[in-house]
């Protein structure tokens, strides 16, 4: 299980539409937004890896002082490349899910407590 | 195609003549065969180039030789140009959905090589297909679809320019910063680790990795941060500065500077291709909010210590406005006092780029101000639908209003210090006003201004004073927050938090000043309150008109509207024609002549109760009054000077003039009923003039008597008569007095006889009854003129012409009679005015007309339809017949001429004259003295019959005349009601009074 994870879905216009910790490490207020600091910044990475593959799944694409970054933005300090593709792999089907719904707008912040949950156990299952 | 081969002939095509549009048609549909037939060609070419060996190459690409692990890549490539290529030449032959369909497989296998250039050249071709598919739509969601594919466009053409190998390289120089940044832990010394982030910084920055340069640089910021002094603070306030396009939270006034010195110091950001698009969906600034507050906390951080203190008061305002809502309240409150510190150090009338609070947005419709001015263009109704864009026109030197919206969804009292409109076309005055919005609340406050010259105004916003500082905000900026609000994009509506109700997009009308117009100011001689009438009351209102503007009135025209429009009888608009043009401060004063309407039967029922305890009640409801419409307009030489189009009329204004009347139950009818009553007359030695009464009444009364006298004072020898009375019960439920006139007009009888023709409409007006409050009178009408032979002629014509000449015994049919039956009646009940009159000033009518024909429908016949037979007794002395004795001295010698003695037989004679109407059998019969002589009587005759009489003792007696017509027609029977047609008639003539002198 990793200490530290921070999961972002980032929306097509760069706007993150849905958030989370789920790391085990206890949760500091700064470190959440250093978190998300090093997510943003890793989106330029990403951006041009998406140029030179059809994969969904990018492995680890950035790192700061440990922490590394995985697509869908997925921060984590753990080495477990297969959980966190197994992980992925979940949690899209789930936000494909939410996507069907016919009263969610496409590009608009996920506030499905159902999500939220989902996530969350998949993580624990995973990460 | 016509060429090809020797078969031309087979190759023609033979339309058959037909109008235009088939032509067309056809044609049309053969130039389809054609580009399909084209492009099957081209498509085949492009297919088989690939088999050929052909590389579809630009210089762009590199021209290195294609290594043996590249081969299949290539093919990949190649294969996504030629679909390009089949969807340019599926677009040229006006396909545009095939077109889109090889786009879409190009666009997917040239970015699967990275192929950017022909992606680019791809997703401009789907574009082009998408706009041609939808021609002729025009909506801002296909604008936007356009412009953001256009924005990706144009970045991959950036990036197929640049190096090829750029990216090979960049992923080596990340991996190189990376590393160098690992690297940073283990520097002790926090000023090179502080240089050593720069450094990455800046190379992110070149390389275009502005969000990696923005995160180092936010390192930076805080590593100067943590040194505590002020020159440190300035650094990591100007290092920060920098890192705000990145996060998008720019101050407006460094996106202003970027806009104007974009080719300057900041052009290494500007060129690298990055820049984000300006769609609407990127204005919503709620992206990483997070990260977006912790910037801007820490840029009002290091303003703060820095001293820079608008710099900090654009970072509080920037992070106050646009993340309220992820704020406590009591971080806002530190925030506001932010504000104001930062304000106190700052000069008074500092102005700042970015508004902070509160939330502004125009209202322009919602409830627009009464007394603002309406204007209208005549003939703008059926032209100006195509354009949606509300039109509004303001006029020079007449002030207008705006409402606006504020609203502070913030947990502290808000003392907005002024706020006016802000226009930029300058042509505008407009006045501030203060305004305080307590915690969580919205306000609609009015904005006004005068338009100081004729041209377009724009408003883009409101001038706000608040916090110390000066700040424009624009109402887009409010309403793209809405917009993203309601798309879930933008956290909280400001104005919905606040418990305002959400608005309907409202359009910002286009508004254009034109030059001054008049302006109608309306006025009620003797008040403008309530008219107060009575039922049926008729009164003249005076309307007094001034022009209270600068500009004569040119036109104007004058029209009803409202409900109860049938309540004013006329106005006259020619007075105010006359008054054409009406120069500044002229006045008009014209007529309007009003008739209270009934009040309604549930009112009238209420009324009548309370009326018992002497109270009226009142019935002006809103809204049951009508309204004048005054349209009118200046001179026609003004507007050719606007730049307006030759086809627009110059505007018009309208001027409603409320009529309020308020109309009070008058008087109100009880009932009517018919009543009769007969007049014995006296045998005299002369018969009465029997044509006279039934047939030409009108003689009488215009020749010997006026027709008051002719009522009350009867000559007693002339004739009895069946007098008929209508009689109206009318009571006065109200507390003034009324007096009732009743008047009968006599029009037809004069139609009828032709030799009183001149007499027109002559009018009878009776004695005038007065009725007291609280009390009710019966009005009498006399019927009598009403049974004038009507249906001798007009339904003999008619009858004859219809039968022809067999009509005289022909029944009526049923249906016809009825219909001329209710027209008399109608034309009867026409005659009958009942007038009243109640004080000096108000008069009226009543409006009794269904109660008389009610009253009357059933004893109609009696009425109308003159009796079968008239009888006439006469005295014959001495066998000799007086009749054409003089009238005066026959009146004169009544007494003794009109007396019979006793104890003689006395010769008398009885004059039976039939109506034409009627023919048939006659068998009159004189009561107890005579009986059963049968008789006919010819047409158009007379009967005499003579017998005597003998009395036996002096007194009073009275003589009746019957008759039973055997033979009767239809109209006989239904006047006697009865149906069979064997049973005859009874007749009965009027009593005649025979006075017997002598002594017994």
């Amino acid at each position: 299980m990793a200490t530290t994870a921070c999961f972002i879905i980032v929306s097509r216009n760069d706007i993150p539409i849905y958030e989370a910790e789920v790391g085990v490490a206890a949760k500091r207020e700064d470190a959440a937004q250093l978190h998300q600091f090093i997510l943003h910044a890793a989106l330029d990475i990403v951006q041009d890896l998406a140029w030179t593959t059809s994969a969904m799944y990018l492995k680890s694409v950035d790192r700061f002082n440990e922490l590394m970054v995985s697509v869908l933005m997925l921060l984590h300090d753990s080495r477990n490349d297969d959980g966190i593709k197994s992980f992925f792999q979940e949690v899209h089907e789930l936000y494909i899910k939410t996507l069907l719904n016919p009263l969610y707008l496409p590009g608009s912040r996920i506030t499905s407590s159902h999500f939220d949950t989902k996530v969350r156990a998949l993580a624990r299952k995973y990460l | 195609m016509l060429e090809e081969g020797s078969k031309k002939g087979g190759n023609l095509r033979l339309f058959p003549p037909a109008d235009r549009p088939t032509l067309e048609f056809h044609l049309n549909t053969m130039m389809q065969e054609i580009a399909a037939a084209l492009l099957m060609e081209f498509e085949k070419w492009v297919l088989q180039a690939e088999s050929s060996g052909t590389i579809l190459k630009t210089p762009l690409d590199s021209q290195a030789s294609l290594s043996s692990e590249e081969v299949i890549k290539a093919k990949k490539r190649r294969l996504g140009r030629a679909q390009k290529t089949i969807g340019d030449y599926c677009l040229l032959a006006g396909s545009p959905v095939d077109a889109n369909a090889h786009y879409s497989t190009a666009l997917e296998l040239s970015r699967l090589t990275g192929d950017y250039f022909w992606y680019a050249g791809a997703l401009e071709g789907s574009v082009c297909a998408l706009l041609i598919d939808r021609m002729g739509q025009k909506d801002s969601a296909l604008e936007e679809e356009v412009r953001y594919r256009y924005n990706s466009v144009i970045v991959n053409y950036k990036k197929s320019q640049d190096n090829a190998q750029r990216r090979e390289l960049a992923k080596e120089v990340v991996e190189l910063l990376t590393t160098a940044a690992d690297g940073a832990k283990s520097l002790i010394d926090a000023s090179d680790r502080l240089i050593l982030y720069i450094e990455i910084a800046r190379l992110y920055g070149s390389l275009g990795y502005h969000r990696k340069a923005a995160f180092f640089s936010r390192q930076v910021a805080q590593l100067y941060l943590q040194q505590e002094n002020r020159l440190a603070a300035i650094s990591a306030m100007q290092v920060l500065a920098m890192t705000t396009k990145a996060y998008h939270v720019q101050s407006r006034s460094s996106i202003s500077d970027n806009s104007l010195h974009s080719n300057g110091i900041v052009s290494n950001h500007a060129d690298s291709g990055k820049t984000n698009h300006q769609s609407a969906v990127s204005l919503f600034e709620s992206q990483w909010s997070t990260l977006q507050m912790v910037v801007l906390r820490e840029i009002l951080l290091s303003a703060v210590r820095a001293g820079d203190p608008l710099t900090a008061w654009s970072a509080a305002a920037r992070l106050l406005r646009s993340y309220y809502p992820l704020i406590t309240p009591a971080g806002q409150n530190g925030l506001a006092n932010a504000l104001s510190n930062s304000a106190d150090r700052l000069p008074p009338g500092t102005r700042c780029a970015d508004p902070a609070l509160p939330f502004v947005r125009e209202d322009w419709w919602a409830g627009a101000a009464p007394s603002g001015p309406f204007i209208y263009t005549p003939f703008s109704k059926g032209e100006s639908n195509n354009t949606k864009k509300h039109e509004l026109i303001w006029i020079v030197g007449e002030p207008v209003e705006v409402l606006v919206e504020l609203a502070n969804p913030c947990g502290f009292d808000l003392r907005v210090d002024s706020i006016y409109l802000s226009v930029h076309s300058g042509n505008f005055d407009a006045f501030p006003v203060s305004v305080s919005l307590v915690p969580n609340s919205s306000k609609v406050i009015t904005l006004s201004g005068i338009p100081t010259s004729v041209g377009p105004v724009s408003i883009p916003g409101c001038i706000v004073h608040c916090f110390g500082v000066i700040t424009e905000h624009l109402f887009k900026e409010v309403d793209n927050l809405l917009l993203g609000a309601s798309q879930g994009l933008v956290l909280s509506d400001p104005f919905r938090c606040c418990g305002s109700p959400k608005l309907k997009n409202v359009s910002v009308p286009n508004i254009s000043v034109v030059p001054p117009l008049p302006l109608l100011v309306s006025h009620v001689v003797g008040g403008d309150g309530a008219i107060i009438l009575y039922e049926g009351e008729i009164r003249d209102v005076w309307i007094r008109l001034a022009n209270a503007g600068t500009v004569p009135i040119e036109q104007a025209h004058i029209s009803l509207s409202g409900k109860n429009q049938d309540s004013v009888i006329s106005y006259s608009s020619e007075t105010l024609k006359s008054c054409l043009p009406l120069r500044p401060g002229a006045e008009v004063t014209f007529p309007v002549t009003l008739r209270a309407w009934q009040v309604g039967l549930v009112d009238a029922d209420a009324g009548a109760g309370k009326t018992v305890s002497g109270n009226n009640t009142r019935h002006s409801k809103d809204g049951s009054s009508p309204s004048l419409l005054i349209h009118y307009a200046g001179p026609m030489k003004t507007s050719e000077e606007t730049p307006t189009n030759g086809s627009t009329v110059p505007p018009g204004r309208r001027l409603v003039v409320p009529l309020q009347i308020c109309v009070l139950q008058g008087l109100s009818f009880v009932k009517a009923q018919l009543l009769s009553m007969e007049f014995p007359a006296h045998v005299g030695e002369s018969l009465p003039k029997l044509d006279d009464v039934n047939n030409k009444s009108t003689d009488e009364h215009v020749n010997s008597e006026t027709k008051m006298d002719r009522l009350v004072k009867i000559d007693p020898f002339r004739g009895s008569w069946g007098l008929r009375f209508l009689e109206l019960e009318l009571s006065n439920p109200t507390d003034v007095v009324f007096e009732i006139n009743v008047s009968v007009k006599l029009e037809n009888s004069s139609s009828e006889n032709n030799h009183f023709s001149d007499q027109g409409a002559t009018e009878y007006v009776y004695p005038k009854t007065r009725i007291d409050r609280d009390c009710s009178a019966r009005v009498l009408v006399p019927l009598e003129h009403f049974k004038l032979p009507v249906l001798d002629d007009s339904f003999f014509m008619k009858d004859t012409q219809l039968d022809g000449n067999g009509g005289r015994n022909a029944s009526f049919s049923e249906k016809n009679t009825k219909a001329e039956l209710n027209a008399c009646i109608k034309n009867l009940i026409s005659r009958i005015k009942v007038r009243w009159q109640s004080g000096r000033n108000s008069s009226g009518e009543l409006n009794i007309k269904e109660a008389i024909q009610a009253a009357l429908q059933t004893s109609v016949m009696d009425i109308l339809l003159p009796d079968p037979l008239t009888f006439g007794f006469r005295l014959v002395r001495d066998g000799s017949e007086s009749t054409t004795t003089d009238p005066d001295k026959e009146s004169a010698s009544a007494a003794s001429k009109g007396s019979v003695i006793a104890h003689e037989m006395t010769a008398m004679e009885v004059l039976m004259v039939p109506k034409r109407l009627f023919y048939g059998r006659v068998t009159p019969s004189l009561s107890s003295v005579l009986s059963d002589i049968a008789m006919e009587i010819p047409p158009l005759q007379q009967i005499r019959h003579s017998f005597c009489l003998h009395f036996l003792v002096p007194g009073e007696y009275t003589l009746l005349a019957a008759a039973v017509i055997d033979d009767a027609n239809d109209i006989l029977r239904a006047r006697a009601k009865t149906t069979s047609a064997s049973e005859p008639i009874f007749c009965r003539g009027p009593p005649y009074h025979v006075r017997v002198l002598g002594t017994a």
